[in-house]
């Protein structure tokens, strides 16, 4: 997270090759990147945009989703596998013939995240997943990267919903002005004030009831993040009225 | 009195498949503060258009019942003669500059409306005072940030001098800072007496000034009312709408069979009702 | 102008001379259109020769015009940049052509298009492209074309943003835009062309649903904050303009040229 040119999609694009460093190294899996191409990158780290309109250009989701693989360098064969069990995964199924520009923008927006995670990379990066989606999609979204993680993907998120990722991500990187600010576990790193400052984010909406009800009631932490403890916290308060 | 008065409006898009509007009976008076949420492919956008008469003369379709906008029957009036009455601001900031400055920008609506032009450098020179643009007249819309562009977004429609502001998705691609300085000022112009309709997903930002929260699914308004009746709904949750966490809360504790009172909107709220609760 | 955004990392700064720039000068106060009347004389005036002495003239009139528009090193740059273009023209045409002076004659081409670059250069130097584009509607171009030309040039840096965008999200993909032989890298275009196409498209709906909505194509009658208006100086310039065209002509195809006039260099 931080706040617009902290460097957030900069330093991302460190990772799968498309910016190269100027001083230090990025070493992937313990090579340095240095040594690979950015379609050889491509093989471990899938990159999510936040238009999906920047990528879809073929006449049917089932060709844009294999066209990652191909490149990656699978076969016909096995392209057409991964393709299926990924459109089914994703709930696109019905969809393989049909034109990706024939779509709503929320679909288009899953067929681009078929298209990158077709290819089963190890490391999956998203920029700006959230925006311009309800609250269903969003959950969906997040069932699908909590099932990745627990496979063994590892999952990084660019974002400004603050609340999105106090409710989901056990470990937030704070950005500003080109330099990581604070790095650790959400709730310590989203409840501090400097952080939010730098980073211009605002409370997450939890902490701001949190502290209201820590000015008026001093056992009530005022660092609170999630919903079952505030929970908690005003049930003690009312003695289980 | 009603400035917009929707009667079993129903459109079709030309080439859809279903009614993306079903059969919406709306009325805004006035000085109201609406506040139009839903599931992505509600209708909100479409009812949006509606307003000023982007749907049906922009976007062909299909259309049944009655839109009247200060007695203008979207029907027969054609988009330039609502836009003096409805003014649009979209999601998308860097889509409505389409000059290459400030000034250009102010003035385009009220040009191709043939106003005077002396009338539109006052109208121009008095809205960058009041929306606070001076810094940001000769800067090409490319070197401004998002919050800026949708600043000056909602300026250029303002110069119109609308009744009723409609904004679809206005904060949806701005940063979490830059959003509540849009909100802020759309808050401000409904206090000043601008008539506002904003569709938004963070409740927690509008639901306070509103005057009347609507929901919307699949094509139909499915609750109309008050934020505080209309966010303990448990429809909200049934169509996946993302209401206050503070409401949330209210709502858990109810169910344990906690009751605090009154629907709290803000943590704040939330806070000053356990305290009398607890003092009772 | 604009374009230069587009071609960052390339050398052409020679193309830096048609930007604008905004200055306190004379120049940049005169009206466009009386701007646009002295480049066009001046271009016709160096059109009408081809011997060195007249077109040099012309082309040190330039120079006091462009130092009055405090742009002399922003033009001395370009014409710099220009340097090595012009060489080629004076070898190849020196090699190539058949008049009886080659080495004159093409010393005398390339004075000539310098003087023609000068004389457009100190019109896009000193005009803003909306000033353009008012000067356009006043001399009853289209307000439709005149206003899709400024909304071109302002999109052009966005749009040559969203190229970026395309192309890095491709190459995230696996698309190797720098390898194979040409027929692989010109396939290599088609994941750039066609989203930015599509892109472009989308974008342009959206933009014509706010212009829509405030009104656009509503009235024939549409009115204009800013008027451009002839003054004194702008009749004095237009004047001036079209008394030199008329003197060069006549001196040229009506009288018998003096023979320092047509000295070329003896080769």
């Amino acid at each position: 997270m931080g706040s617009n040119g902290a460097g957030k999609t900069t330093l991302v694009k460190h990772i799968n090759g498309l910016i190269r460093p100027n001083n230090g190294r990025v070493i992937l899996d313990g090579t340095d990147t240095k040594y690979m191409s950015v379609a050889e990158i491509a093989r471990v780290v899938g990159l999510v945009w936040q238009n999906p309109d920047h990528q879809l250009f073929l006449d049917s989701i089932k060709k844009e989703v294999t066209f990652g693989l191909k490149n990656i360098g699978f076969s016909d064969a096995d392209a057409n596998d991964m393709c299926n069990r990924t459109l089914v995964r994703l709930g696109l199924e019905g969809f393989a013939e049909r034109s990706p520009f024939s779509l709503s923008g929320g679909e288009r927006k899953r067929v681009a995240l078929a298209s990158v995670l077709a290819t089963e990379p190890r490391v999956l990066a998203l920029d700006e997943p959230t925006i311009g989606q309800d609250a269903k999609q969003k959950k969906k979204l997040i069932e699908l990267l909590k099932e990745l993680n627990t496979r063994g993907c590892t999952v990084i998120c660019i974002t400004h919903d603050i609340e999105f990722v106090i409710e989901n991500f056990p470990r937030t990187i704070a950005m500003a002005d080109g330099k990581i600010i604070a790095d650790g576990s959400t709730h310590s790193v989203l409840t501090n004030d400097v952080v939010l400052e730098r980073c211009s984010l605002t409370e997450p909406e939890l902490t701001i009831a949190a502290r209201s009800l820590n000015k008026r009631f001093s056992q009530v932490s005022n660092r609170l993040t999630l919903l079952s403890e505030l929970e908690d916290a005003i049930t003690e308060l009312l003695g289980g009225i | 009195m009603t400035l917009v008065d929707i009667n079993d409006f129903s459109f079709k898009y030309l080439g859809a498949e279903s009614l993306a509007l079903k059969k919406i009976n709306l009325q805004i008076e006035a000085g109201e503060y609406i506040v139009i949420t839903g599931p992505s492919g509600c209708g909100k956008t479409t009812l949006c258009r509606t307003i000023n008469g982007l749907v049906p003369h922009f976007h062909r379709g299909y259309i049944a019942g009655n839109v009247v906008i200060d007695g203008l029957n979207t029907r027969e009036s054609k988009v330039p003669d609502l836009a003096p009455i409805a003014g649009l601001v979209f999601q998308n900031p860097a889509n409505q500059l389409v000059t290459l400055n400030v000034e250009k920008e102010l003035a385009f609506g009220p040009e191709n409306l043939g106003v005077d032009p002396t009338e539109i450098r006052n109208r121009v020179d008095s809205l960058i005072e009041t929306l606070d643009l001076e810094h940001l007249r000769e800067k090409h819309p490319h070197e401004m940030s998002g919050g800026e562009q949708q600043r000056v977004a909602i300026a250029a429609t303002l110069a119109m001098q609308p009744k009723i502001l409609v904004a679809d998705e206005p904060t949806s691609n701005l940063d979490p800072k830059s959003a509540r300085v849009i909100l802020k000022i759309i808050s401000e112009l409904n206090k000043e007496g601008m008539t506002v309709m904003l569709v938004e997903h963070r409740l927690d930002l509008v639901a306070r000034n509103a005057t009347r929260i609507i929901l919307m699914n699949q094509g139909s308004i499915v609750a109309d009312g008050p934020s505080r009746e209309v966010l303990a709904l448990n429809i909200c949750d049934e169509i996946g709408v993302g209401i206050p966490k503070a409401t949330q809360v209210y709502k858990q504790l109810k169910q344990k069979g906690i009751d605090l009172g009154t629907v709290p909107l803000t943590g704040e709220e939330l806070a000053v009702l356990v305290e009398e609760v607890r003092s009772v | 102008m604009l374009l230069l955004n587009c071609l960052e990392g390339y050398n052409i700064s020679f193309l830096e001379v048609f930007q604008y720039t905004r200055q306190e000068s004379v120049i940049h106060q005169l009206d466009p259109r009386s701007k646009l009347a002295l480049s066009i004389t001046v271009a016709a005036i160096t059109l009408l020769f081809l011997n060195i002495i007249p077109l040099l003239i012309i082309f040190l009139c330039m120079i006091p015009l462009l130092a009055a528009a405090k742009s002399l090193r922003r033009w001395a740059t370009s014409m710099k940049g220009l340097s090595f273009l012009l060489v080629f023209i004076v070898i190849f045409n020196t090699l190539l052509s058949t008049v009886e002076n080659p080495l004159s004659f093409s010393i005398a081409l390339a004075i000539r298009l310098l003087a023609l670059m000068s004389s457009f250069s100190i019109f896009f130097l000193t005009v803003h492209p909306d000033e353009l584009s008012q000067a356009l509607i006043q001399m009853k171009v289209k307000f439709e074309f005149a206003f899709a030309m400024s909304m071109a040039m302002r999109y052009v840096p966005t749009l040559a943003q969203e190229a970026y965008a395309i192309m890095d999200a491709q190459r995230a993909r696996g698309v190797e835009m720098d390898k194979g032989n040409l027929l692989k890298r010109i396939r290599n275009i088609v994941p750039i062309i066609v989203p930015l196409i599509i892109v472009s498209i989308r974008r342009a709906l959206s933009i014509a649903e706010s212009m829509e909505s405030r009104g656009f194509g509503a009235s024939e009658n549409r009115t204009y904050m800013e008027q451009l208006t002839f003054r004194k100086r702008d009749w004095a310039v237009l004047f001036v303009s079209v008394i030199l065209l008329i003197v060069t002509i006549y001196l040229r195809f009506f009288t018998i040229l003096p023979d320092w006039v047509l000295w070329g260099l003896p080769l």
